[in-house]
């Protein structure tokens, strides 16, 4: 199992029982997780879970109701300028000025951005071969979520955060910016957040995980540590929870036999010793589906501790 | 950031600049033929000097036949709502666009604090509203300056161009648009949410409040106005202290012909005291609209720009985690 650094150096981002109430009702409540420096992190959950309301809050867009956003051991503030230059944000849709060329674009981004690396920005044009005077109105898809990727980049900022950022983009359009972003994420010492509801495209691409569901965080970790600390089972409908080698995550009972997602406890033996019962690794679609399907009703009042502070692959771990 | 308003801005500075340039086309036609009707109608010289009374009245009723519908209604009442529409139109969108696209996203995640930003913004778009303004009132001067010379310049046609009122008109409905566009997140409502209430305020101020701006004066009608409303209602240059009237009814004739009015001279302090009431209506929009933006904390669910997105192949949620094999 994979043991992550999570006390000594400094995190590239940390939230902290970070909440953002709407009105009464709460969008993201008790949001308390960590990215290593250099990471690429998953944030997956269904529409509503609360994604773009998190990433806001770490981009510096949104005042958070509750707790604090750290982004490399500074504690952010958001509307500020120093918070802002910590994050390089792409947001859902890939907002642009329609009417604006691609020049103009990374003349507004210059302006705007003390940092700014223009040679980086009309270098990745002239790779992707998207010319610098074309409008954003007559770009593709695929072309805009590029600019807007680029300009995000060329703020050389230390932390990347794109929301949704293939939701709108066809198959080939989605592999080659996941390609792009992974690429440009391993050459520089940069780190990535990237938040999506599909789930299969982020598998190849992302060695973090974090899964959001109804405002909360189930579970946050290396995502190799994750899924090697987890099985599925099949075992006869009658098996009772507790003789399972792990806490559940999930059942489904619907057959003869019970499909049953664990997280394995490492002192206690495992499933091919039951005669009749069969163990699988879980995949990286199962193991979120999983944690986004548990019925479970969600309190936090027992998990005193920031999930992150403990060893091992931050879960958070909460009461069936 | 100077760049980026311009860049954001410069249709709609173009669009001024060709209204501006109309304008001009226009007051120059009518202007020089005003001008020349002017001398030719004979009100020139002796005929407008300070103890005539009568002697220019053919040739002042001859200039108003022709011009005074046109001059004094048919371009006031263009000119009345034209000042609204620019405001509206630039502040509408300031805003708003970025809202209504979901531009807010990227522009106010930029290095540059959104507080700053609509500063800069708003100071360099209002900057070009003063020029304009500015542009406007003196081509209007110069084209009414005959018709000045008849009825004084405390009329309300007069008064609403001239001075500073018409570049305080446009600030105003500017300031409005851009509080209406962060209020209702789109501009074309936010234009029609603010020019309802600036032209409201711009009519009850003119014909209610204008006549009280200051305590009028009470004095006897000089010796040749028998008619104050007509003879010198277009009378010459010592009687515009009479026609130089601010509202419909402060003329009052009393038996012993004194008569109440507010004195031609006071322009300057009625422009003065008009022009701070629509900039202080400016300066509380525009302060409550930077005051918003920096308190407000989201504007996520109420961006109009983002439609339900249909699921997605593989969508978290669209199966189960398919176990069972």
């Amino acid at each position: 199992m994979a043991e992550h650094d999570a006390g000594g150096s400094v995190q590239a981002l940390r939230t902290e029982r970070l909440g953002r109430r709407y009105g009464r009702a709460w969008g993201l409540r008790d949001c308390t997780f960590e990215v290593p420096a250099g990471a690429v992190a998953a944030l997956v959950g269904p529409n509503g879970a609360g994604k773009t309301t998190l990433l806001e809050m770490i981009t510096g867009l949104l005042k958070p109701t509750e707790g604090q956003v750290s982004v490399f051991g500074q504690t952010s503030r958001a509307g500020t300028a120093a918070t802002l230059a910590r994050v390089g944000y792409v947001a859902q849709d890939h907002p642009l000025y329609r009417d604006f060329t691609v020049a103009d674009m990374f003349r507004l981004g210059r302006a705007m951005n003390p940092g700014w690396d223009q040679q980086l920005a009309a270098g990745r044009m002239d790779t992707l071969d998207i010319p610098l005077k074309r409008r954003v109105k007559a770009l593709s898809g695929g072309q805009r979520a590029q600019v807007a990727l680029t300009m995000a980049l060329a703020k050389r900022a230390p932390l990347l955060v794109l929301d949704e950022p293939i939701a709108s983009l066809d198959p080939v359009a989605r592999a080659e910016l996941m390609r792009d972003v992974t690429a440009v994420a391993a050459g520089t010492a940069l780190t990535v957040l990237i938040s999506s509801h599909v789930v299969a495209e982020l598998e190849r691409f992302c060695d973090w995980l974090i899964v959001l569901s109804r405002g909360h965080v189930q579970l946050a970790g290396p995502a190799a540590g994750l899924l090697a600390a987890h099985r599925l089972l099949t075992v006869p409908r009658d098996t009772p929870d507790a003789e399972l080698p792990g806490r559940v995550i999930y059942r489904d009972d619907d057959g003869g036999h019970s499909g049953v997602l664990v997280r394995a406890d490492p002192a206690r033996p495992t499933a091919q010793e039951h005669p009749g019962w069969q163990a699988d690794p879980v995949s990286f679609e199962q193991l979120v589906m999983a944690y986004l399907q548990r019925p479970a009703p969600l309190t936090t009042q027992d998990d005193p501790a920031p999930a992150a502070q403990r060893p091992g692959p931050n879960m958070k771990e909460l009461p069936r | 950031m100077m760049w980026v308003t311009w860049r954001q801005h410069r249709g709609q500075a173009t669009a001024c600049l060709a209204l501006l340039a109309a304008l001009a086309v226009y007051a120059i036609i009518e202007g020089t033929s005003m001008r020349s009707a002017f001398s030719s109608d004979g009100l020139t010289g002796s005929c407008l000097a300070r103890t005539q009374g009568t002697g220019c009245l053919n040739g002042t009723g001859a200039f108003m036949n022709e011009f005074g519908s046109e001059v004094n209604i048919a371009f006031w009442s263009v000119a009345l709502i034209v000042p609204g529409l620019i405001g509206v139109l630039v502040g509408g969108s300031l805003v708003a666009r970025e809202l209504e696209y979901g531009t807010w996203r990227l522009v106010w995640s930029q290095t540059v604090p959104r507080t700053r930003w609509l500063a800069v913004k708003l100071a360099l778009v209002t900057g070009g509203l003063i020029v304009l303004g500015a542009a406007m009132t003196a081509v209007i001067m110069w084209y009414r300056a005959p018709m000045d010379q008849l009825t004084g310049r405390l009329i309300h046609n007069a008064f609403d161009f001239e001075g500073l009122v018409l570049t305080a008109y446009i600030l105003c409905a500017f300031g409005f648009a851009v509080l209406a566009g962060l209020l209702i997140r789109r501009s074309i409502p936010a234009m029609v949410a603010a020019f309802i209430p600036w032209l409201a305020i711009r009519l009850v101020v003119e014909f209610v409040f204008r006549p009280h701006f200051m305590t009028p004066a009470t004095g006897p009608v000089s010796a040749n106005c028998t008619s104050p409303q007509l003879g010198c209602g277009y009378g010459i240059s010592s009687v515009p202290q009479i026609t130089g009237h601010i509202g419909d009814l402060v003329l009052s004739m009393n038996p012993g012909n004194l008569v109440t009015y507010q004195p031609a001279d006071r322009f300057w302090p009625f422009q003065f005291i008009e022009a701070g009431i629509f900039v202080a209506l400016t300066a509380a929009a525009l302060g409550a609209t930077i005051w918003l933006l920096h308190r407000r904390a989201h504007w996520t669910a109420l961006s109009p720009a983002l439609p339900p997105r249909p699921p997605t192949g593989g969508a978290a949620g669209a199966a189960g985690p398919g176990f069972r094999r």
